[in-house]
């Protein structure tokens, strides 16, 4: 099989909601400022087999992620890698909140 | 006629009295939506365009309000932030371009459309706080409505003189836009206490009743109103009288609330001059602040679980010591007493697989389980002893049943001591050990294991339910559940005796010891050390402050006297109401807000 193109990289990890209030607005707020750093690269949060844009407020709320929820963050495109490490690393620091 | 002294109730949403002229904001306009389909192409681009430009020009609205709000609340700015990114959601605005596009519809429908989907998506969000945030979407929704209908947005501002702002809703934004100087209070018909305007008048310490029914309907403009944000009652019309004795509960309150600011930095002391700790309940190392902030004597119960249950796999010995070590050097050098591992089995996720039990209460939980888990217990031991270089720690056991829990609980600690002497840590030999006292088997043997134990710490909430054997989260037993019954008061005090002969502190740790209701009997029958919800320790420090031993004592006494529980409390409360009118008016309305 010839290889027409590269693929371009798929990262995923694992995350898990710390803060005591959960994704309500001020933490997906900074997800989309990290995400929208990252062009050209799709970032998806998926929670049970649902999906968000890591862009859309809207649709990472509705996600409904209290604390204690596990969550994917899935990235693909050239910036892959640093746009996971880079939203799991918001995760780990709970948001800067408690 | 207009009739006097008209009577509403609604929620207590942030404490004070205000006396004022109403000022009733209509509701917005918005209800009826028109619908006009698009017969060209020119006209969906035209009217795309109109639906851009009202985005544009709530855009600049917004970032206008931004920068118009007043000092004071500059923290609450990113409430206008979140609405210029809901402003640009796809979901809102692809999503209305979309419907202008494909259905042929003007953009106040598509945009109503839009809004409907959301709204229907956000009904099946099981978190209410993450649920709340549609007030956010439609607040944003509502802006851009009143920009396509050219009306622009109502404004709040324009009070003219200051005045009880009386809304159906006052969204965070509008809220935010509110200047102390201008609005004495405010009344709502939606919300509740913990909605954002709440937590802003809250900020601003204007008095605001929230979840008021009707309120835009019954209350008129120009009328003459009190806010009792204490007790959520609104008074329309008060004649001479009533307005005499809410001024006269204003004074109290405010005397009463600059007491408590004052009191909470200074030691509680009796007014025969018995000291009594008062200590602070922490679950993160961030609570210390606040711990701090109310004048605590010390962290006298940290709970250690978090790290464990927040992620799959076990904390490292590291990260469990730099947490407490954060909590102990931000506390040296008052004390801080770290609690071990208090779950089960059953609470972790992996690695460790343990079945589901029958009943958990009664399971494999707390010392039980890390005399089991050693390897998990060591590990937290090390934690603990490292920490103790940085400060003054107390490490205890919960669940403590028997005397060989509590000789294995310190062998083990032994045991890590030798591990860290050969790595060559430093950490305070001489680290004090305590038994949670919380297991009826545990009062019985207080006397032996107080021989073993450096200090007792009595655990109430677990006590109470083993004890009366209450579950308190079952409805149908939960008034049951009652920290004043005869045999609870019984155990307190054969437990504080235990630890006189021995000579060993008797501290009280769970949720009846942060209740000012309890605090006199509680220091009558000898605890001398509380530890509870860092917002309870200005109240209790007051009421400490107020008693003195000798007729805490009596009180103890009296209420050891009584036979039933319905007895105690109905004599516990009244001597507390009359000897602290001052404190039982207030306390109640101010259980779930921060005093000062």
């Amino acid at each position: 099989m010839d290889q027409k193109k590269e693929k371009p990289p798929v990262v995923q990890k694992e995350l898990w909601v710390e803060n005591r209030l959960g994704l309500h607005a001020r933490p997906v707020a900074k997800i989309i400022a990290l995400a929208q750093q990252f062009e050209g690269t799709a970032i998806t949060l998926e929670k049970d087999g649902a999906k968000a844009d890591a862009r859309n407020m809207l649709s990472i709320l509705a996600l409904d992620c209290p604390q204690g929820t596990r969550l994917v963050v899935k990235a693909v495109g050239p910036q892959a890698r640093e746009a996971a490490a880079v939203i799991s690393g918001l995760f780990a620091r709970k948001f800067g909140e408690t | 006629m207009i009739q006097k002294n008209r009577v509403l109730q609604g929620i207590g949403a942030s404490p004070g009295i205000v006396l004022g002229t109403a000022q009733v904001l209509s509701p917005r306009e918005g209800a009826q939506v028109s619908v006009r389909l698009l017969y060209s192409p020119q006209e969906v681009a035209a009217e795309q365009e109109r639906f851009r430009e009202a985005v544009d020009q709530t855009t600049q609205e917004l970032k206008r309000l931004k920068h118009e709000i007043p000092r004071e609340l500059q923290e609450h700015s990113h409430i206008l932030d979140l609405h210029l990114i809901i402003l640009r959601d796809p979901m809102l605005l692809k999503e209305t371009l979309r419907l202008i596009q494909e259905q042929n519809l003007n953009a106040e429908r598509a945009l109503y459309q839009a809004f409907q989907k959301i709204k229907e998506l956000f009904q099946r969000i099981g978190d209410p706080y993450i649920q709340g945030r549609v007030q956010d979407v439609e607040e944003v929704y509502r802006r851009l409505m009143g920009q396509l209908s050219g009306r622009g947005s109502r404004g709040l501002l324009a009070l003219g003189r200051p005045a009880i702002v009386v809304a159906r809703d006052l969204s965070p934004a509008e809220t935010t836009q509110m200047s102390a100087s201008q609005v004495l209070g405010f009344i709502t018909e939606r919300g509740g206490k913990t909605s954002h305007t709440a937590i802003i008048a809250n900020a601003l310490e204007i008095p605001a009743v929230v979840g008021l029914d009707n309120a835009t309907l019954e209350i008129v403009s120009g009328e003459e109103i009190i806010v009792d944000g204490l007790t959520g009652l609104v008074i329309l019309n008060p004649d001479e009288g009533m307005r005499r004795t809410y001024a006269a509960r204003r004074e109290e309150f405010a005397e009463f609330k600059a007491q408590l600011a004052q009191g909470c930095a200074l030691p509680a002391v009796t007014s025969d001059g018995r000291a009594i700790r008062v200590l602070a309940n922490i679950e993160l190392p961030e609570e210390v602040g606040l711990a701090l902030k109310y004048g605590a004597d010390g962290v006298g119960l940290y709970r250690t679980e978090f790290l464990y249950l927040r992620q799959r796999s076990l904390p490292t010995e590291e990260e469990l010591f730099e947490d407490y070590r954060k909590v102990v050097a931000a506390m040296a050098p008052l004390p801080v007493t770290i609690r071990t591992l208090d779950v089960g089995g059953d609470k972790f996720l992996s690695p460790l697989a343990y079945p589901q039990e029958m009943n958990p209460a009664l399971g494999l939980r707390a010392i039980r389980f890390s005399l089991k888990e050693r390897k998990i217990f060591r590990t937290q031991l090390k934690a603990i002893l490292r920490a103790s270089a940085f400060g003054e720690v107390r490490v205890m056991f919960p669940l403590i049943s028997s005397l060989r829990e509590l000789q294995e609980g310190r062998q083990l600690l032994e045991e890590v001591k030798e591990d860290l002497k050969r790595e060559g840590r430093s950490f305070n030999a001489g680290l004090t050990v305590g038994a949670m006292i919380e297991v009826p088997a545990a009062v019985t043997l207080a006397g032996l294991l107080a021989q073993q134990a450096d200090f007792f710490s009595i655990g109430t909430n677990d006590l109470i339910q083993y004890a009366l054997a209450i579950d308190r989260v079952n409805k149908q037993v939960a008034d049951m559940y009652q920290p004043l019954h005869p045999a609870v008061m019984r155990m307190v005090q054969q437990v504080v005796q235990a630890g006189r002969d021995a000579g060993i502190s008797v501290a009280m740790c769970g949720e009846m010891a942060g209740e000012p209701l309890y605090i006199p009997v509680l220091l009558g029958l000898g605890v001398e050390e509380l530890s509870m919800n860092a917002l309870a320790i200005p109240l209790v420090k007051r009421v400490i402050r107020l008693i003195s031993l000798t007729e805490a004592q009596e009180m103890a006494h009296q209420a050891l006297t009584r036979t039933t529980v319905e007895e105690v409390n109905d004599y516990v409360t009244r001597e507390m109401d009359r000897r602290f009118p001052e404190i039982f008016r207030f306390a109640h309305s101010l259980a779930n807000h921060s005093p000062i």
